[in-house]
């Protein structure tokens, strides 16, 4: 297909002049009708300071809470997808049992407000049954090698619990999209590839793993990582919780330094570093998968 | 508790007194009753609609029967899951759409029965794939994938799969109707060729040439029943029923 070359015209550099004209007056009101002190300069030492005991640069409130904010997208995540693809099993087995459980699930998890499944989840799990299980005390006791691996996977051993609460609950949330996600998968494989399948013998869960998921999988993989990014989004909302993740760490410095439009015009386009690569690395696969017709 | 199975029968397919109705009560099968011996060729043949292919996919248990009774070289087709999963092992199936899996190869599509079917290790069943693919004509295509071959190499793969678990019936479900015109033969081809080794088939199809060449005994259904059976040569050269005599007229 020949395409015709894409230019500028002269509209179009109409509208970019008014876009910028725009944030310009923006920028000139509040300068001038709030009063407002812009003081860009103190920002990068809240992403990194450096350390006089160390002798090194580290990491400082904004990139901890980056670094939050990815560990838990990162494990929620493929929680999320483990979870999703138990729900869809369920949901597509021949037990009236288990597509009842699956189906009260994923209607439950989708049609509440996160935030408030978070105040639930918090309460309950933060507060009353991950203490009892005593993560904490088998981490600062276990021998050092678990120490350091679970404090680079999850974090300082002292907010264990509540990340990990904060973890499940996103991943519980999002399983049930990750579940619809998957059955629309599996129901667009046609039902004649089930047919060939069961005529070589195969059994129903043989069929499943080798013929009819790697197919749906394929498939679901843009909108599974359109959702996945929509995870790293929703992740901001554990802030209510005290989780210090990147949103939450805004919200402190913010009350500390009154540099409002700084901070978060700094975490949006920290927000945009973890999102936007996720974006055309799904855009690649996109044009990816359509070359190769699945 | 187990069936009993009639020893030293001559009959490798029974299908006795199959009754099916579709929603909307369409018979697809009434009092419909066929027995195939071993090394036999079948044709079945009629009008569209009239159940062939709902027969054929009774057979390996595709479809569920209404009641009657199906048994598959002394194995009855029941409620239990190992007598229908042994059936499919004895059972290859070939469809009109060829159904290769798209996202595996060529040998892959072979092989995956015979990995997970009858637990054969990837070299022996890497082997035996190879030698059938040769057989089918298509051994050079072995590492690509379906989308990139044509037709008629589709369906000869699709031949090939189904003759990996070494089968002892094969079904064609009008396996050369979704072909351009250029492309039956060399699937006919290796469906003769197939016959010529005694295996036994029963074959859906429109292909009266290849019926009348290769088969035994045609079968001719309207309506889920059986209007007329008879030995090939007596069907298409002195048919007893008026019906019959129509529908030849109409289709030769």
């Amino acid at each position: 297909m020949h395409q015709r070359p894409l230019k500028f015209s002269l509209l179009d550099y109409t509208l970019l002049a008014l876009l910028l004209s725009a944030a310009g007056y923006i920028t000139f009101r509040i300068t001038v009708q709030l009063e407002y002190n812009w003081n860009w300069s103190v920002i990068p030492q809240y992403l990194f300071r450096y350390d006089q005991e160390q002798g090194r640069w580290v990491a400082n409130y904004l990139v901890d809470g980056l670094i939050t904010t990815l560990r838990l997208s990162l494990w929620s995540s493929l929680l999320a997808m483990v979870l999703g693809l138990f729900m869809v099993l369920a949901r597509t087995s021949s037990s009236l049992f288990l597509q009842l459980v699956s189906r009260c699930y994923i209607e439950l998890m989708r049609n509440l407000p996160p935030l408030v499944l978070i105040f639930i989840c918090y309460f309950f799990l933060a507060d009353q049954i991950l203490p009892r299980l005593g993560l904490e005390t088998l981490v600062a006791e276990g021998p050092e090698w678990l120490t350091g691996m679970v404090g680079w996977c999850f974090g300082q051993p002292s907010s264990l619990v509540p990340f990990c609460s904060a973890l499940l609950t996103l991943a519980i949330f999002e399983s049930a999209y990750v579940a619809e996600i998957f059955r629309s998968g599996i129901e667009s494989v046609s039902r004649h590839q089930w047919e060939a399948a069961h005529a070589l013998g195969l059994r129903r869960h043989q069929a499943l793993i080798h013929v009819i998921l790697p197919q749906a999988f394929r498939r679901v993989l843009p909108p599974l990582a359109g959702q996945l990014i929509s995870l790293i989004k929703d992740s901001a909302i554990v802030s209510v919780i005290s989780i210090q993740e990147l949103t939450y760490q805004g919200t402190q410095l913010m009350a500390s330094t009154y540099l409002t439009i700084e901070v978060w015009i700094t975490i949006a386009a920290m927000y945009l570093l973890l999102t936007f690569p996720c974006s055309m690395a799904v855009g690649w696969l996109e044009r990816r998968y359509r070359r190769r017709r699945v | 508790m187990e069936q009993p199975v009639m020893g030293g029968d001559d009959y490798i397919i029974s299908a006795e007194r199959l009754e099916k109705t579709y929603p909307g009560n369409l018979k697809a099968l009434d009092d419909f009753t066929v027995r195939v011996k071993r090394g036999e060729v079948v044709v079945v043949v009629g009008p569209s609609g009239s159940g062939k292919s709902t027969f054929l996919r009774c057979l390996n248990g595709l479809e569920e029967i209404d009641s009657g009774s199906i048994t598959v070289d002394g194995i009855p087709l029941d409620d239990r899951e190992e007598h229908r999963l042994e059936i499919r092992r004895e059972v290859g199936m070939v469809f009109q759409a060829f159904n290769l899996f798209p996202h595996m190869t060529v040998l892959e599509n072979v092989n995956l029965a015979q990995q997970l079917v009858r637990r054969r290790s990837r070299s022996e069943a890497t082997e035996f794939s190879l030698a059938l693919l040769d057989k089918v004509g298509v051994s050079e295509k072995a590492r690509v994938y379906p989308d990139a071959l044509s037709g008629g190499q589709q369906q000869r793969v699709a031949i090939a799969r189904a003759l990996a678990l070494m089968p002892k019936v094969m079904l064609f479900d009008e396996a050369t109707s979704a072909l351009d015109p250029e492309m039956i033969g060399e699937v006919l081809d290796v469906m003769r060729s197939l016959a010529g080794e005694g295996m036994t088939m029963v074959v859906v199809t429109h292909e009266m040439g290849f019926a009348r060449e290769v088969s035994d005994r045609v079968v001719f259904m309207e309506q889920g029943r059986i209007v007329e059976e008879a030995a090939t040569a007596t069907f298409f050269t002195a048919p007893a029923r008026k019906r019959t005599r129509d529908f030849l007229r109409q289709i030769l």
